[in-house]
Formats: structure tokens, sequence, C-alpha cells
């Protein structure tokens, strides 16, 4: 049997926690990842998404419990350096990423890091840089470029690593919808060729792309399962005042309409099948 | 919606450019020709790709940046270049929210930051503390739980929210959100954009709003302008647009999915006459083809 490649027991995390005001950011998080999974994590602001990442790869340590990538606890030091190189990371606010003054200095930085030789580090930033559309800006400065722009070159970066676990917080939300298409398309070819995507967002037409969503709620995983699964808790989700893709909102009202619609198709293609079915079954009878 | 008895726009921009590091090998032409009007009391759209100028065309609306030779920027019938123009007297006007909250944030609590400009408004401190504690409420964060809060430990959602906070704290006439509502969570954007919203159409604030998001777009603006390398691309009403989407493509940007269904039932000859900009609007339009 396959291991998980990250393993999450029992997390408990408070910033602060030794003082007065500890805030507990995670509350009993139990959680695995397997190998070639692309899973999507959503959750209203505060809820503890970036706390749980920055625990993925060492970041942040649990202040109860442990996390194993690939079986390594992210509490033993000694492997710290071997889980940030298996876990990349695409920061939710991508100046805190920025290290170098030129763009392809920036992207070659993490790899760099890691002692990969200057042959395939070229490589690997031409690579990183035409999956993001970058390469007209590798002579700019990061700090000068637009916010998607930033966004990008974050994203080349922790690409560049080629890490075998993706973590994406956020990391779209800048980009025009092209640019977003262009991200998630490379993302879902990284996953096909086997690496792990951990994708935090609040748009849940990504959400979609995942094969299973976890949702948390004040520090706590609440509910999981396939996106399918998920979105036909239409209820549910109004509870938790989750959004749903537009397509299943619009699906849903017309199943209110008329209980034999479909409540909870997810793509334009589905919801625009079943409607033009009606009308010939309609112009049939 | 725009009202044709005002003689003179609120702002207006024309044949505006601007080069970044002007004189220095990184010199960068951002703008290369952008040409709009925004009436007081209006909503306008301000979308396109990556890059392609929206954060530094509203950065000239609040004297951020100053127009130069050739461009014009006429803000209430001033010309922005005149240096006697009293930019502090325009940013109690225009309010500004930053893509970046972090760049708007310095204080080092909350409740303070978002008191900064009530302060320099001169409101007493009984005001000021009405003023934040309606900001807060506005954008969702809790006062008693976050005034206190260190501004840097907050989430990247809160950090927005107290970012725009800080800015309807000075009740401004014009609100420019520059992709302010990224990383905010749905229940707080949908709760957000109605208040914005009510602010916008009872209260009379103009509003100019940059997105990424054409969902949003189409559901809170009267007008949009498509912005492409620099330059005035499209502009219309917000339905004239999303009724492009092949020329929107172009410019890298979408429509709303609801928007595209009903394009594609288009397609297959069902007769959906208006394009519909929201899922209220397609629900109406799907059911009346479903039962005709
Ligand atoms: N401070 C700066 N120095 C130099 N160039 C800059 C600076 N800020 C922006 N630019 C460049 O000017 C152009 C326009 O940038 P701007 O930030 O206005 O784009 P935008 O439309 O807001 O993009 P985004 O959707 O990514 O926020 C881009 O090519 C960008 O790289
Ligand atoms: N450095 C910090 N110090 C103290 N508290 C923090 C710090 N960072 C985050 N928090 C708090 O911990 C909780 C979880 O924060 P986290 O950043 O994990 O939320 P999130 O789910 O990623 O939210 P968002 O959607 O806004 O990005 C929040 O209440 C937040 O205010
Ligand atoms: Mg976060
Ligand atoms: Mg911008």
């Amino acid at each position: 049997m396959t291991e998980p490649i990250i393993r999450i027991e029992n997390v408990h995390f408070a910033y602060n926690a030794q003082s007065e005001n500890p805030i507990v950011a995670l509350t009993d998080i139990n959680l695995e990842v397997m190998p070639g999974e692309y899973l999507v994590i959503v959750g209203h602001n505060g809820s503890g998404k970036s706390t749980l990442a920055k625990h993925l790869n060492a970041l942040l340590l649990p202040t109860q419990g442990d996390v194993w990538v690939n079986g390594m606890n992210t509490k033993n030091g000694a492997h710290t350096l071997t889980i940030r190189s298996t876990v990349g990371m695409v920061f939710q606010i991508p100046d805190n990423q920025i290290v170098a003054t030129v763009v392809e200095e920036d992207v070659a930085f993490g790899p760099a890091n890691l002692g990969v030789p200057e042959d395939e580090l070229r490589e690997r930033i031409d690579w990183a840089l035409d999956v993001v559309d970058m390469q007209n800006f590798r002579h700019r400065a990061p700090h000068l470029l637009s916010a998607g722009q930033k966004q990008r070159v974050a994203i080349a970066g922790a690409m560049a690593l080629k890490p075998q676990v993706l973590i994406l917080d956020e990391s779209t939300s800048m980009l025009d919808p092209a640019g977003r298409e262009e991200v998630l398309s490379a993302v879902r070819r990284l996953n096909q060729a086997g690496t792990t995507i951990i994708a935090i967002t609040h748009y849940m037409h990504e959400a979609v792309e995942g094969d299973r969503i976890v949702v948390m709620e004040a520090a706590r995983t609440v509910t999981q399962g396939s996106p399918r699964e998920v979105f036909s808790q239409v209820e549910e989700l109004r509870a938790l005042q989750l959004d749903v893709p537009q397509v299943t909102e619009l699906s849903y009202a017309l199943h209110q309409r008329d209980e034999t619609f479909p409540p909870n198709l997810l793509t334009v293609e589905e919801i625009v099948a079943e409607i033009i079915r009606r009308k010939e079954l309609e112009v049939a009878t | 919606m725009k009202d044709t008895h005002q003689a003179q726009p609120f702002i207006q921009v024309n044949d505006l450019h601007h080069v970044y590091l002007r004189g220095t090998p990184l010199e960068v032409t951002a703008l290369k020709g952008v040409t709009l009007e925004i009436y007081e009391g209006e909503s306008i759209g301000i979308i396109g790709r990556t890059g392609a100028g929206k954060s530094t065309i509203v950065q000239h609306f609040n004297g951020l940046l100053r127009a130069r030779q050739p461009g014009k920027v006429i803000l209430e019938g001033q010309d922005m270049s005149d240096p006697s123009v009293k930019v502090k007297a325009i940013r109690q006007k225009v309010g500004l929210v930053f893509q970046h909250p972090e760049q708007q944030l310095f204080e080092r609590l909350v409740g303070d930051d978002i008191a900064f400009g009530p302060k320099r408004l001169g409101l007493s401190r009984e005001e000021r503390r009405e003023r934040v504690r309606w900001a807060m409420e506005m954008v969702g964060l809790d006062f008693e739980r976050f005034k206190d809060r260190f501004t840097f430990s907050l989430s990247g959602g809160e950090m927005r929210k107290a970012a725009i906070a800080g800015v309807l704290a000075l009740q401004p006439k014009v609100l420019i959100l520059d992709e302010s509502t990224t990383g905010v969570d749905p229940r707080g954007r949908k709760d957000l954009l109605a208040r914005i919203l009510e602010l916008h159409r009872h209260h009379g604030m103009t509003l100019i709003f940059v997105s990424p998001n054409m969902e949003e777009v189409a559901s809170m603006v009267d007008r949009v302008y498509v912005i492409d390398d620099g330059r005035t691309a499209m502009s219309g009403t917000t339905r004239e647009i999303f009724d492009r989407p092949d020329d929107l493509r172009q410019y890298g940007l979408g429509v709303p999915q609801v928007t595209t269904i009903a394009h594609q039932l288009r397609e297959h000859s069902l007769p959906i006459t208006r394009t519909p900009l929201t899922v209220a609007e397609a629900a109406e339009d799907v059911w009346k083809i479903l039962n005709s």
C-alpha cells in the first residue's frame, strides 16, 4: 500500500502560545494526503488555512501533535531542508517571497540553494518562466512589477523547485481570467505527471479542479469529499455561507422551481446539455 | 447611472501616458493613451489583463501619480498636473484602497490604523471611535476582537478587510477598490459588496471598481472600461461589454459563467434575448425558455 506523502496527526496550534492571549489557529487536525492527490482547502478568513499550509514545510511547528512529510517528522530539525525541498509553497502575499532584485535570479534562488547544477538551473528557469508567461520580464526588478506579474514570478519560483508537493496559497487571486486558466492548466499538467497539489482558494470554480475538497471553519476541518459530494450539500454550504460555482447556484435555483431539474451541476457544459435535453424532450412529445 | 445633466465629469482622463523610472535603463511605459470619464454618482468597472495599467491609472485619481504631457487628468475641474493642486484635500474626497493591503497598514494596532484617517480629518475622540466601529462593521471585522490586534499578525483576508476599513472610515465621496476584495472570503465579500453598493446607491458615493473577477464586476457596476497594454480598448455599459465575449477573450478577460451559459444556449438557437449578468437574471431567463 502507498504511504501518504503528508500525515497530520492531532495537530493543535496557537500563535503566541506562551502568552496570556494565545490565538488558537488549528484545533484537532487530522489529515492525510496521498502522493499525486490534488487537494483543495477552502474556508473563511482566519479559519486556519495558511497556518495549516505553513505546517507542511516546517515553517510552523505544531503546539501539539505531529506532521509527517514522507515519513519525516517536521519537528526534527535535521529533516527541515529535505522537507522544504519536498514541499514547495507559493505564499499568499507574493511580496513576502521576493528575495532577489532581478526576476530570473528570484526564480533561481530556491533551486540554486538546493544545489541544482548550472545547466539544469537554466532549463528550470526557462521552463518556469514559460509556464507563467513571464519570459519577457526576466531581467526586470520583481518589486517593480504589477501585482499579477509578481504573483506569476512567485509561482515560477515554487515550480522551479520541482517539489513533490506544491502548495498554492491563493496564488491565482490576482491573475486575469486567461492567466488564471494558464496557471491552472499548468498545475493540472504537473499533477498528471505525479506532483501532489494542495491549493487554497476562495474561488469555487477552482475548487472543482481538485480530487478532494477540505472545508475549514474556526480552526477545524469541518467537512471533506469530492467536489460533487461537497457542492451537492448546497444547504450545508449555505449554512457555512461558502460560495458555490455560479453554475451550481443556477442549477439549484432551477431545481427549486422544478424538482426534476438536477440541483448540483458543476460545469457550463453540463447545464447547457441539461437545458437543451429538456427542450428537445419537449419538442419530441 | 450616468447623469447626463452633469455638465462636467468628476474625473476626466485624456490621452494619459505614464512612464515609470523615466530616463533610466529600466524605463517602463505603462500608459500609452488612456481616455475615460467618470461622473459623480456612477459605478465604473476598470478591467484588463495583468500589467495592463489599471493600478497606474487609479493612482492618478488621488494624486499619488501626477499626469504630465501629453496626457491630462481633470479632477472636479482641477488640472492635476498643476503643482499647486492640494493633494490633501483630494485624498479626503477620493479614497483609494491599494492592491497590496500591507502597503496601506502602517500603525501597530488595527484600531489605530483605521482611526488614522478620521484623526487627520480632525474628528473628536468620540467621533473617531464611532467611525472606526462603523468601518469595521462594514468590512466584517469584529470591533472588540480585532481593534487591539497587531496589524502584521492578521490573516491575509483580515488584513484586506482592515485596509478597506481604513479608507471607508474617511467616508470618501469617491471610493476606488483596486482588486481590494481579493482574499476576502465569499461570505465576507458578499456582505461587503452589498454594503458598498448601498453606499453607492443610497448615499451617492461614486464607485470605481478594479477586479479580476468578472462575476463581481458584472454585479457591481453600470459601465466598464477595458484597458489593454496601457490604452483604453473598450468601453460601454456592463451588459454591452459582457455581450462581446470574443473581444474580451482577446484582452485576456472573460465573462461570468451565467453569461457563457446564455451565449451557448443562443448558439443552440434558444431565444435568450438579453445577456444575463447575475444568477438571478439567468434563472429567470432559463425558466422562461423551459416553459415556453
Ligand atoms: N513601480 C513600478 N516601476 C516600474 N514599472 C512598474 C511599476 N509599477 C508597475 N509597473 C509596470 O507598469 C505596467 C502597468 O502596471 P500596473 O500595476 O498598472 O498594472 P495592472 O493593470 O494594475 O496589473 P495587475 O492586474 O497585475 O495588478 C506593468 O508592465 C508593470 O510591470
Ligand atoms: N502571525 C500571527 N500572529 C498571531 N495571530 C495570527 C498570525 N497569523 C495568523 N493569525 C491568526 O490565526 C488565525 C488563522 O490565520 P490564517 O492565516 O491561518 O487564516 P486563513 O484561513 O489563511 O485566512 P485568510 O483566508 O484570511 O488567508 C486568524 O485568526 C489569524 O488572525
Ligand atoms: Mg491565508
Ligand atoms: Mg494592479
